[in-house]
């Protein structure tokens, strides 16, 4: 069998950033999905630091991704407190209707 | 004698800004006669000590300087705010001292019905105060800084009359073109700290030749350091002294007042440029290709401008025209290295075109602000002393004169031009001198023509204005005849300083350069006598068939128009240099944005502005703003394009 | 741990027990104790500035590596106080007409200001994180601070969303650097960087921190959340964030370029040099289709943030002055421009549309006048402040032998100086609509006073101006 890598790690976590990236640009239906994509995004970025932490034998990587998941549970917060308020004046939370201003 | 710890000949350089400040922050509350007597009594304090410079510095030879505060310091770049005083500056200060007392005082009168006397007061103050700055400084940031103020004080007093619509389309367009050309300006100051590692005259002039056949790289081309450098200085004086191709501005710039179109737009901002030239003569004089330049650009512009000159109606046009012409023969003197000729006309050129205009003014005031040529005529009886002022004026501008026994100002002034620009022997020497010829007999055939139409025949307007048609006050005619007498004698009395070999070194001393090599100034005495005679032929030529195309011979004039009618409709839109311009940035913008944005949607938003400049940047800001849609993933989007762009470019290395 | 270890910190510390405190007090209170909590914080400001400059002066690291001072840390620090207090200043009227008087205003603008010094005092990525993470979301949340408006709701929304995609990308090139060089601390990479060849990963991660940075002080093409944000939050909001927030985006970008990673200055100068030139140009264009002011300012901002890069571009210790210098007069100038914009009430509303100025300088000539001021002192018109600013920038890049880009810097300001045009003529030539309301309270018109003193004295006397820049610029790279 294969052994898992530091690049396996690398890899995956990369494909998760990727998804999260097009998941904010090519949703166009719900703003609850762009939370979510953030969320994967910061996932990914955890992943990277455990594993190149693990690699280093360094537990500078594993302090960081606590802070990460402590500033992304405020993030998600205030994120959805702000989604709330939206919707409330606005009664849509479609990705499409958030277009009162431009130009 | 120390006044607030400075020299009173540093103190009186601040009398306008004093005058300024009073009247603008108090005005309202001191009202417009006390406003009107500070900043003319101001005035009048600058000038008595202006003239005491002028004597003590040009002639008895006591140059000083004085630094005001350090006003920049940082790493190699060093300037003082300072007061330079040289015979260039007394000459300077001189000039706009008279003038612009006259101005103040002439505004008394011509002013009296306008509702907000003590701004106008206030702006010309202000705009006084920045030219004295531009005059005096010893490094060029002071001299740009003067150069922004002098414009922005331009700009106020062209909009004085906002409600009219002209009037500010014209501020606006003044301002941008004028901008044009200080940008020009300031990429010569960087180009100058560039290459000297200074913005002061003085260690720029040490240095100057030791850069000679210096090379400067940009854009893969290899220029010659000096004459790039001058170049972009002189699109800076293109700009403000309004030649060829920058000089749509000052026809426009007519609507201002009367009294401002004396001051700024003929005896003193517009002729900055022709101050610059002279005062880095040290810099220029290495630069050849630059003065051939500036040779060819101002015997252009005397010509165009003179032909121009030649068909308008607005009485107040033929006489920016003629400004703009003026200019043209100062700048082709500094081209051929006649400095000390070129200052000479700068002077006198003050004195009688301010007289003109000013007399314009008085006649506009006289028929209740009529300006059209055509509507006027007839009206030398109703107000004989401007008449005569006017005919003095326009006898300095023509340039007559006895040789060798008497003339008005512009005969010493126009003759030691073209006589040097004839003795420096150059092809466009040459060149610059038949034109020159040429345009001097255009000067004197419009100015008669303008004399003709305005005071002579019958009247051709509403008779109501005749009935009302009156001789200005004496407070508009006491600095008509202070005018009147710069305009009689200027020329008789310093014509030894200005061309005169012996006299010309005590009087100058090291204010102006001329290399050995450019002999233009030594060889004037020894030109043919025909070159001498020529410019007094040509002037009394056109004032001959002036007379009669205006007096007996009645039908001539409009039939020349019809037989030459393509060349006619040609010189009478001004070259359709307007025309030709909003054809460029418009019609150039509305391609390039086809072409950039193919979004199709060509109108130009709002009609157009006042410039094409401005319709160019109207379009391209409707496209630009189109892209932004106000969708999250559009945004998102941009950002995600930025990132990997920036990847590839650090991950290509 | 001695206290004096803590000294190079002392106003980020003070900064953050008085947030909590007064947090805290407001909680307790309720709504009738805004005003005292608004003056709390306003002293609060007050003595973290006199902290800084008393404990804060020499240069140090401290806490393990991930923060620490100078004076470059100490200027910008100062600044930022000085712009967030200002800024205060000008909210209140604004706050309390609007209905919008809570006590957690004051404490959100403490903690946000507290974020962005924390910013440019980090030592580490860590440290930088932290720092940006507590500024963006007390700056999402005050975007969304009209509760019940629309605008401002989409505005914070807007700003949340793609905020926290700038930080994904910010910690995901913090992954890769700290995978590639095994430390986070800014003296330990600034030796891995400066080696040979420094791991690509590295490069990598670098790259997505400029984007990051480049989001936050809003360069083209990460720009776009700019207008939208400003239009749509409460004004006094918006002039917060086109002070305060620029100016530590800046600073930190300067920072990371000349500290951790000025083994790659070379090589990233391009990147700036691009966003240097879309910002100017799309900062310069745009802003003449705009019909409303705080959008106008908002690409008045983004071209400015365009200038104040082109000294960055130049590099070296006069670049960097050029641009600090830069900021230093910028700062005043925009406060000063948003307090005329909240002074402009009509029968207690305020007005965003530029046509609203209409007739100004009739009604209320001092206000247009400083209005005047201020525009032309954008536009780089001598011998105004913004002249200098401008000015320098230009000489630094010529120093640089960027002769192009100066000129093209000068071509856009040509450009630009159409639309500050356009806000005087309309407040000085076209008709007047009905009267404006008197500046509202002392503290506008004294900010409104010290701004445009500023603006006016620095031609006289810019000595001072450009001898504290020297020093910054100095203690970063000298």
């Amino acid at each position: 069998m294969m052994p898992i890598t530091i690049h396996h790690f690398l890899a995956v976590a990369a494909i998760l950033f990727t998804i999260g990236v097009f998941g904010i640009f090519l949703n166009r239906k719900n703003i609850i999905v762009i939370l979510m994509s953030i969320e994967l995004i910061l996932l990914s970025v955890n992943i990277n630091f455990v594993a190149f932490g693990a690699q280093l034998g360094d537990l500078t990587g594993q302090v960081f991704t606590l802070f990460v998941l402590t500033v992304a549970a405020a993030e998600a917060a205030i994120g959805l407190a702000i989604l709330v308020v939206y919707f409330r004046n606005r009664n849509t939370i479609a990705v499409d209707d958030i277009n009162m201003m431009k130009g | 004698m120390l006044f607030f710890g400075m020299p009173i000949e540093v103190l009186a350089l601040f009398f306008p800004l004093f005058g300024a400040l009073i009247t603008g922050f108090f005005g309202r509350k001191l009202g417009d006669r006390a406003s009107q007597l500070i900043t003319c009594g101001f005035m009048l304090a600058l000038s008595v000590v202006a003239v005491m410079q002028f004597k003590n510095v040009a002639l008895d030879g006591n140059n000083s300087s004085y630094v005001l505060a350090t006003w920049i310091q940082s790493g190699d770049l060093r300037a003082n705010w300072s007061v330079m005083w040289d015979t260039l500056t007394a000459i300077m200060v001189g000039v706009v001292a008279i003038v612009s007392t006259c101005v103040h005082i002439y505004s008394v009168g011509y002013m009296s019905h306008d509702k907000c006397q003590p701004r106008f007061m206030c702006y010309l103050s202000l705009f006084t105060f920045f030219m004295l700055m531009l005059v005096t400084g010893d490094n060029l940031i002071q001299m740009f800084f003067g150069w922004e103020g002098v414009g922005l004080a331009s700009y106020l007093l062209i909009n004085f009359w906002f409600e009219k619509e002209s009037a500010n389309n014209a501020s606006i367009k003044a301002f941008l073109v004028n901008r044009v050309g200080d940008f020009g300006f300031a990429l010569g100051i960087f180009g100058c700290f560039m290459l000297f590692g200074s913005v002061e005259f003085s260690a720029i002039f040490d240095q100057a030749k030791n850069f000679v056949g210096k090379d400067i790289h940009f854009l893969g081309m290899t220029l010659s350091a000096l004459d790039t450098v001058c170049l972009l200085l002189f699109v800076g004086a293109m700009g403000k002294s309004a030649q060829l191709l920058l000089h749509t501005w000052l026809p426009d710039a007519m609507e201002g007042p009367t009294p401002v179109s004396a001051l700024i737009h003929a005896a003193t901002m517009v002729t900055a440029g022709v101050f610059m030239t002279a005062r880095l003569s040290p810099l220029f004089e290495y630069a050849p290709v630059a003065l051939m330049a500036i040779t060819i650009l101002g015997a252009l512009t005397s010509i165009v401008a003179a032909t121009i000159g030649l068909t308008q109606f607005d009485i107040k046009r033929v006489i920016a025209y003629s400004t703009m012409s003026q200019l043209g023969y100062m700048f082709f003197a500094a081209g051929v290295s006649a400095y000390s000729a070129s200052i000479f006309h700068l002077m006198t050129h003050a004195f009688f075109k301010a007289l003109l205009f000013l007399g314009a003014g008085s006649v506009i005031h006289a028929l209740s602000g009529e300006q059209d040529m055509r509507k006027m005529g007839g009206i030398w009886k109703v107000i004989p002393t401007t008449y005569v002022l006017m005919w003095i004026g326009s006898l300095a501008l023509a340039g007559i004169g006895i040789p060798g026994i008497y003339g008005f100002a512009g005969f010493y002034s126009k003759d030691a031009i073209l006589e040097a620009t004839y003795a420096a022997h150059s092809g466009v020497g040459e060149f610059a001198y038949w034109m020159g010829i040429a345009a001097a007999f255009m000067t004197a055939f419009y100015s008669w023509r303008l004399i003709m139409m305005t005071f002579h025949g019958t009247h051709q307007g509403d008779h109501h204005v005749l009935d009302h048609a009156h001789e200005s006050p004496p407070v508009m005619l006491i600095p008509l005849f202070v005018l009147a007498t710069g305009a009689l004698a200027a020329g008789l009395v310093f014509f030894d300083y200005f061309t005169e070999k012996e006299a010309m070194e005590r009087f100058w001393r090291e204010a102006l350069l001329v290399l050995e090599s450019h002999p233009a100034m030594e060889n004037m005495h020894h030109v043919p006598e025909w070159v001498k005679l020529a410019p007094l032929g040509a002037a009394i030529s056109g004032i001959v068939l002036a007379v009669l195309f205006y007096g007996p011979w009645k039908g001539v004039p409009a039939a020349i128009a019809r037989a030459f009618g393509p060349v006619y409709t040609l010189v009478y839109n001004k070259y359709f240099f307007d025309e030709i311009y909003n054809f460029i940035f418009v019609k150039g913008a509305k391609v390039l944005g086809r072409f950039l944005f193919q979004f199709g949607d060509n109108k130009v938003i709002d009609g157009l502005g006042p410039d094409g400049i401005s319709a160019l940047s109207k379009t391209a800001a409707a496209q630009v703003s189109k892209l932004q849609t106000g969708y999250i993933y559009h945004y998102a989007f941009a950002v995600v394009i930025g990132l990997v762009a920036f990847l590839i470019w650090m991950g290509r290395s | 741990m001695e206290m004096t270890s803590l000294y190079p910190v002392a106003s980020e510390i003070f900064l953050a027990c008085a947030g909590m405190l007064l947090l805290l007090w407001g909680a307790t209170a309720g709504e009738k104790s805004t005003g005292a909590i608004t003056v709390a914080t306003g002293i609060a400001f007050i003595i973290a500035i006199f902290m800084a400059g008393h404990y804060e002066t020499a240069k140090a690291v401290v806490m393990g590596g991930h923060v620490g001072s100078n004076a470059y840390v100490l200027f910008i620090k100062v600044l930022l106080l000085l712009s967030a207090l200002a800024s205060l200043v000008l909210s209140q009227h604004f706050l309390k007409s609007s209905k919008l008087s809570r006590p957690e205003y004051p404490v959100l603008v403490l903690f946000a200001t507290l974020g962005m010094m924390l910013m440019v005092s980090a030592e580490s990525l860590l440290g930088l994180y932290m720092g940006l993470e507590l500024q963006s979301l007390t700056l999402y949340v005050l975007a969304a601070f009209r509760r019940d408006n629309a605008k401002s709701s989409e505005s914070g929304l807007k700003y949340f969303v793609l905020g926290a995609l700038a930080s994904g990308l910010l910690l995901y090139g913090i992954s890769l650097i700290y995978g590639g060089s095994g430390t986070i601390l800014f003296g330990m990479l600034h030796e891995v960087v400066t080696a040979d060849k420094p791991p690509v990963e590295l490069v990598l991660g670098f790259v997505f921190i400029l984007a990051a940075m480049a989001f936050k002080i809003s360069a083209v093409p990460f720009h776009m959340w700019t207008p939208d944000v400003y239009e749509g939050a409460p004004t006094p909001v918006t002039a917060f964030f086109a002070a305060a927030p620029k100016l530590a985006g800046i600073a930190l970008l300067i920072k990371l370029l000349y500290g951790p990673f000025h083994g790659l200055l070379a090589q990233s100068t391009p990147i700036i040099l691009v966003l240097s030139v879309a910002s100017m140009t799309l900062g310069a264009f745009a802003a003449i289709a705009q019909s409303n002011i705080k959008r106008m300012m908002a690409y008045s901002s983004i071209g400015h943030v365009g200038f104040a890069l082109v000294g960055l571009v130049a590099g070296g210790q006069e670049g960097v002055q050029a641009t600090l210098l830069y900021l230093l007069i910028y700062l005043p100038m925009t406060l000063g421009a948003f307090g005329i914009i909240l002074s402009l009430r009509r029968d207690g509303v305020y007005l965003e549309q530029i046509s609203d100025l209409a007739g100004l300088s009739k009604t209320r000539p001092a206000l247009a006048a400083i209005m005047t001021v201020f525009m032309f002192s954008m536009m780089g018109i001598p011998p105004l402040a913004g002249f200098f600013s401008k000015f320098y920038v230009f000489l630094a890049v010529v120093e640089a032998r960027y002769v192009w880009l100066a000129v093209l810097g000068v071509c856009l300001s040509v450009v630009g100086a159409y639309y500050y045009l356009r806000i005087i003529k309309i407040m000085y030539f076209d008709k007047q609509m009905e009267g404006f309301q008197r500046v509202p309270g002392w503290g506008v018109a004294s900010l409104l006073g010290v701004t445009v003193l500023f603006i006016l004295t620095l031609a006289v006397k810019p000595d001072w101006a450009l001898s504290i820049t020297h020093d910054a610029a100095k203690a970063l790279i000298g």
